[in-house]
């Protein structure tokens, strides 16, 4: 029986409308992510994303081939050519040779050059030369044009970011390192946080409600605080910068979410399980991985999840306790704000690495979500 | 050969060398008019298996370039070569070097940042043996040893870093045959162009293409702006007080100054996309306008690096070129060149550190990089017939003969006024924040440091 | 050796550490420190028992002492010294602070992030409410579910490109790329808006990117909340009359309140800390600073200790009333 909407079909559908508005603006920036990553540096440039599946119309500057490919007819130099790559279909529809009117004239016509011959372009980016003097300079002189380029869609940008130069390397390097830092560091704080979770849970000792407390108050500690204390105590016990060093601090940086999260479930676990085992003489030791870890699951998957996005897309505790001046350890999302960095103003390239930053996450997002939730909501609803 | 990464790849002829095999040297020894004695003679040093890591902050075509300088330390000496780039190199290397995990050798793009970290001791001085040669082999010696000398944590001054790799800030780029379309042509004098500006405004045209945008350093470009307008409207030693904080910015000199910047930079008529647009856009993608159709902007002012963030395929001295940012004809300060440069210092001593410092002083360290791109040298060892384009050997010149060289002020103000509150504040100046009020804000700033 | 050999081995040593040390932790309790056999079985087993609790707590301790609660205690130190050239540091009192609330960018950060303790928990809760409640009984409403929650896991670099691409302007004449100056254009704005430097009104487009990210989780608590509702005491008010909006008001919302405070409190929290999103899209200019990003530029750019100290005290001070009121609600579960 459908609750909210009772009997009214308008409002069933004025229902659907709003959730299908919601996702959609939910989606939207993603999307255009997405859509931009296979588009051209000059498309991202000149039109909005959601027109990517239409031609557009873009204002270039080209230049005629140069005049070392001039031939001779009778006594005119000519150089003929294509202002477009081969294999590529636009269309013209004004064209210029001076950036006072880069849109002068129609495709067909021609016009004089200021350094003496005539151009003529056609439509589809055909042009003729023609000088009754030789044609000198280093390079053809530019063609301004207004052209309707068709929609296009290319893998170059995931080329550039993942296969091209010395990147390569480092992109596979990265992705290992992530991997290092990550797995373990989500690993660890899960054991550490679920035995201690277990004792604030279920055993009795002196001062427990305040260690409750303690922990809830370090949840919201800024680790910036800690970045160069701690660093300093790596390099005084020999760590220096490595991956214990990054471990260590995530799981001191992942622990009072963990300890939180899992203590809320496991109080929720029914009492009569634990005093039946406990009469059967059973330890804590043997409760807590008989019974408590196998009915936590769910907790304990859903934190693993949020640690696994957390550590992955961390980059400040990376930098500070991992990546040292050799750059062997360098990780993903360093490598994506380098490129940020050196290409602040391609889109292309920004869009394609934050896409492939976020991939991995999205796929583990997508594959485990089931237990993300059902963790989530046993460690708050209760 | 795959497509290469570098948005520089075009600009310059030699970088076809680019896409090459790692490891193998740029320019085979002993071929060209390198001084291949000077690399000879640091064959001396055998470092075979010792690692020397060096921390910069250049990343992309940049690192590239070094790391290619760097291999032919690496090939001299044996040593293992590290360079690491980092976009936030300033954060990063105060906490290493705080942590007691800094690299042999740091890059500063700031001395302001060394004269800091001088002073609590993270940097081993380079003693008067390099400030002799410094003195002996830079053109304008003295005023390099100048600029990397500070105070130690022991009270006494000392030489902290060697200068190597110099940029010169004051320059304007266009696009020649956008001026010859137009019929503009190159200004000689300030006055020239302020009318060249107003000319292109009664052309529908916009002049001027500004970005302060550099995601955590958003706001440099304008501090090179008023550094430049400093000099062009007071003589060297206002600049000097200036710089050490004997004059305050709240004086009417520093105030105008920022307001000859503000007489460009906030004017819709004058900018590319408006006044509003120049804090929000970023100085990478800024110089783009100079190359759309029609043109957004016909001039850029910036230093010498920028021709790597040309759009692809952007020939330096056909496609784009510059002309020196000119002085008041009527103020009568001959003309002024601000530059800025990195500084290599030791901030881990080691035998390896102390060999690259020798190789940063040889010949040799500086033409290979000079044969590539993006380099200028006070060096006057060198053959500056190696500069690898007209372009650099014209900048080259204009750094050797300038009257009046000083040196980027926001670089030798301490870090939390150059690399702080200087930027935020020309961010909040071209966003329409009165100059005195800017001014008034970096000054307390700067009193608030001891 | 490859990397991703080492990567395992390193993995392998790191995680079998950790398991190791709770197993043989307790062997060694159970068998050689206090056996569960021979004379003194029973006070054996007690005693194990008072031990136990501090077997399984002390590595947690261990880890948050020194990575959450030292740094608390170094900063609180940090922030009332200054240092000296050449090394160490002196005590200077509240100076830090004074300097401090002498300065506009301090007050600037200070209301700013009241503003985002303010918009971001409430409307999060709210799209998370409102999201949950009209998916709640639809066929395709976990496909919509797992939509909506994707922004939980993306990076916040990649955030801030993403939303870099949304308000992004171009001059005036050419074609906006950026959706949201599109559509003002559609509608009929006049010119392209630079919104991410509009003074006050940006601080918002730079909470939409953190409310697009927490609204996912919010929705899925809160609908696994509305499910957990006893069917009856529906059932009883659409007997009676109720139209949906009086029974998502006055049935729904009552019984999921404690579900709704606990959200509040965890975005609340998220937002305190919240650091990467100004620095990456405004990096606290345009009048959009806040407190973790001021202690960021004093520690790191000022390379001014004390006064970043004192920021990050102001941070700790600001999450008293929710460690108050957590610690008092443990405190009433305990009993």
């Amino acid at each position: 029986m459908n609750m909210i909407a009772g009997e009214k079909p308008a409002l069933i559908w004025a229902l659907r409308l709003s959730v299908v508005l919601l996702v959609g603006l939910w989606l939207f920036p993603t999307l255009g992510l997405l859509v931009s990553s296979f588009r051209t540096s000059d498309q991202i440039a000149t039109s909005g994303w959601w027109r990517a599946m239409f031609p557009s119309e873009q204002n270039l500057t080209l230049r005629t081939d140069p005049p070392s490919t001039q031939m001779q007819e009778g006594d005119l130099y000519v150089i003929e050519g294509r202002l477009f790559a081969e294999g590529t279909s636009s269309e013209i529809s004004a064209w210029g040779t001076s950036a006072r009117e880069p849109a002068a004239y129609e495709p067909g016509t021609s016009a004089e050059l200021r350094r003496g011959g005539t151009l003529t372009v056609a439509a589809d980016g055909t042009y003729r030369l023609e000088s009754a003097e030789e044609i000198s300079g280093k390079r053809g002189p530019r063609v301004f044009v207004t052209a309707t380029v068709p929609p296009e869609f290319t893998l170059e940008n995931y080329e550039t970011v993942l296969i091209s130069g010395n990147s390569t390397d480092n992109m596979a390097k990265a992705f290992f390192n992530t991997l290092t830092v990550t797995i373990p560091a989500t690993i660890i704080p899960i054991l550490v946080a679920a035995f201690a979770a277990y004792a604030l849970a279920w055993m009795e000792f002196p001062g427990r409600a305040l260690l409750v407390a303690a922990i809830v108050g370090l949840l919201v500690v800024p680790l910036q605080l800690a970045l160069i204390p701690l660093l300093k105590f790596h390099n005084e016990i020999g760590i220096g910068k490595g991956y214990i060093g990054v471990w260590m601090a995530h799981t001191g940086f992942g622990l009072p979410l963990a300890i939180y999260l899992l203590r809320n479930y496991m109080v929720g676990i029914p009492r009569d399980i634990i005093e039946n085992a406990r009469v059967d003489g059973a330890t804590d030791f043997m409760i807590f991985v008989r019974i408590i870890l196998p009915l936590s699951f769910p907790a304990l998957a859903s934190f693993a999840i949020f640690q696994f996005l957390w550590t992955w897309n961390d980059l400040l505790v990376a930098m500070v306790f991992l990546i040292d001046a050799t750059g062997e350890t360098t990780v993903m999302t360093k490598q994506i704000v380098e490129l940020l960095g050196t290409r602040g103003g391609n889109w292309e390239i920004l869009a394609t690495s934050a896409f492939v930053s976020i991939a991995v996450p999205l796929a583990v997002f997508f594959a485990m979500q089931k237990y993300l939730v059902r963790g989530l909501l046993a460690g708050s609803v209760k | 050969m795959k497509r290469s990464l570098l948005a520089a790849a075009g600009v310059f002829a030699l970088s076809a060398g680019l896409a090459q095999a790692e490891g193998a040297l740029t320019f085979p020894v002993g071929e060209g008019e390198f001084n291949w004695e000077s690399f000879e003679a640091l064959k001396a040093t055998d470092l075979s298996g010792e690692q020397v890591t060096v921390f910069g902050p250049w990343l992309g075509p940049d690192q590239e370039v070094v790391e290619k300088v760097l291999a032919y330390f690496a090939e001299a000496t044996g040593a293992d070569v590290r360079y690491t780039g980092s976009d936030s190199f300033e954060q990063q290397i105060v906490v290493d070097a705080e942590a007691g995990s800094a690299p042999n050798v740091a890059v500063f793009p700031q001395p302001g940042l060394v004269s800091d970290m001088a002073a609590r001791g993270f940097i081993a001085p380079l003693g008067s043996e390099t400030a002799d040669w410094v003195r002996e082999n830079y053109a304008a010696g003295d005023s390099w040893v100048d600029l990397s000398t500070f105070t130690g944590p022991d009270g006494n001054d000392d030489v902290f870093g060697l200068f190597y790799k110099v940029d010169v800030k004051s320059l304007v780029w266009y696009v020649p045959e956008t001026f010859e379309d137009f019929g503009y042509d190159i200004p000689r004098s300030m006055e020239e162009l302020k009318t060249l500006t107003d000319q292109m405004v009664a052309d529908g045209n916009t002049p001027w293409c500004i970005g302060l945008g550099s995601g955590g350093a958003t706001g440099w470009p304008a501090t090179d702006w008023v550094e430049d307008m400093m000099l062009r409207t007071q003589d060297p030693g206002v600049y000097d007080q200036w710089v050490s904080n004997e004059i305050p910015f709240t004086d009417p000199r520093v105030v105008n100054a920022i307001e000859e910047f503000g007489y460009f930079a906030r004017n819709d008529d004058y900018v590319s996309g408006g006044a509003g647009a120049v804090a929000s856009t970023d100085f990478r993608d800024s110089p783009k306008g100079l190359f759309a159709s029609p043109p957004q902007c016909l001039m850029h002012r910036q230093a010498s690096f920028i021709p790597a963030f040309f759009p692809e395929g952007t020939e330096v001295g056909l496609d784009a070129d510059f002309f020196y940012f000119p002085a008041y004809a009527e103020k009568d300060l001959g003309s002024p060149v601000l530059g800025a440069g990195t500084l290599w210092s030791i901030t881990n001593d080691s035998k390896g550190a102390r060999a690259l410092m020798e190789f940063l002083k040889s010949p040799i360290g500086h033409e290979v990089w000079m044969a590539q791109q993006g380099f200028l040298t006070p060096h006057k060892g060198v053959n500056t017939d190696l500069y690898a384009t007209d372009t650099l050997k014209k900048m080259g010149e204009i750094l050797l003969s300038a009257d009046t060289f000083r040196f980027d002020a926001s670089d030798l103000m301490p870090g939390g006024v150059g690399a702080g509150s200087f930027w935020t504040g020309m961010v909040g100046y071209a966003g329409g924040t009165p100059a005195e009020e800017v001014a008034a804000e970096i000054q307390s700033s700067w009193d608030a440091l001891k | 050796m490859h990397p991703a050999i080492q990567g395992l081995l390193t993995i392998a040593f790191g995680v079998g550490g950790c398991v190791g040390y709770f197993y043989f932790s307790n062997l060694v309790l159970d068998r050689v420190i206090f056996p569960a056999r021979g004379a003194h079985i029973a006070r054996n087993i007690r005693r194990a028992n008072m031990i136990r609790p501090w077997l399984f707590l002390l590595p947690a301790l261990l880890a948050l002492g020194l990575y959450l609660a030292y740094p608390v205690v170094e900063t609180l130190r940090l922030s009332v010294t200054e240092r000296v050239p050449g090394g160490g540091s002196e005590f200077v009192g509240l100076a830090n602070y004074q300097q401090m609330l002498a300065e506009a960018k301090f007050w600037e950060a200070l209301q700013n992030n009241f503003l985002w303790l303010l918009v971001v928990p409430a409307a999060s809760t709210a799209f998370g409410l409102l999201a949950a409640q009209l998916t709640d009984r639809l066929v395709w409403g976990n496909i919509a579910k797992s939509l909506i929650f994707m922004p939980m896991a993306i990076s916040f670099v990649g955030a801030a490109v993403i939303w870099k691409l949304v308000y992004d302007a171009r001059p005036e004449g050419t074609d906006q790329i950026g959706v949201l100056n599109a559509l003002y254009i559609y509608f009929g704005g006049d010119g392209p808006m630079r919104w991410l430097t509009i003074p006050f009104w940006n601080s918002f487009f730079l909470m939409m990117v953190l409310i697009w990210i927490q609204t996912g989780f919010a929705m899925v608590i809160l609908s696994a909340a509305l499910r957990g509702i006893p069917e009856e005491t529906v059932e009883a008010a659409i007997v009676d009359g109720a139209g949906p909006f009086q029974i998502f008001f006055k049935i729904k919302v009552p019984q999921i309140m404690d579900t709704i405070v606990v959200v509040w409190t965890t975005i609340t929290i998220v937002v305190l800390k919240v650091f990467d999103i100004v620095f990456a899209m405004t990096n606290g200019q345009w009048e959009t600073q806040v407190l973790a990003n001021y202690m960021y530029d004093k520690l790191f750019r000022a390379n001014d200790w004390g006064v970043g100290s004192a920021s990050a005290m102001v941070i700790m001070l600001l999450v008293l009333p929710i460690l108050v009121w957590n610690v008092y609600n443990a405190r009433r579960e305990m009993r």
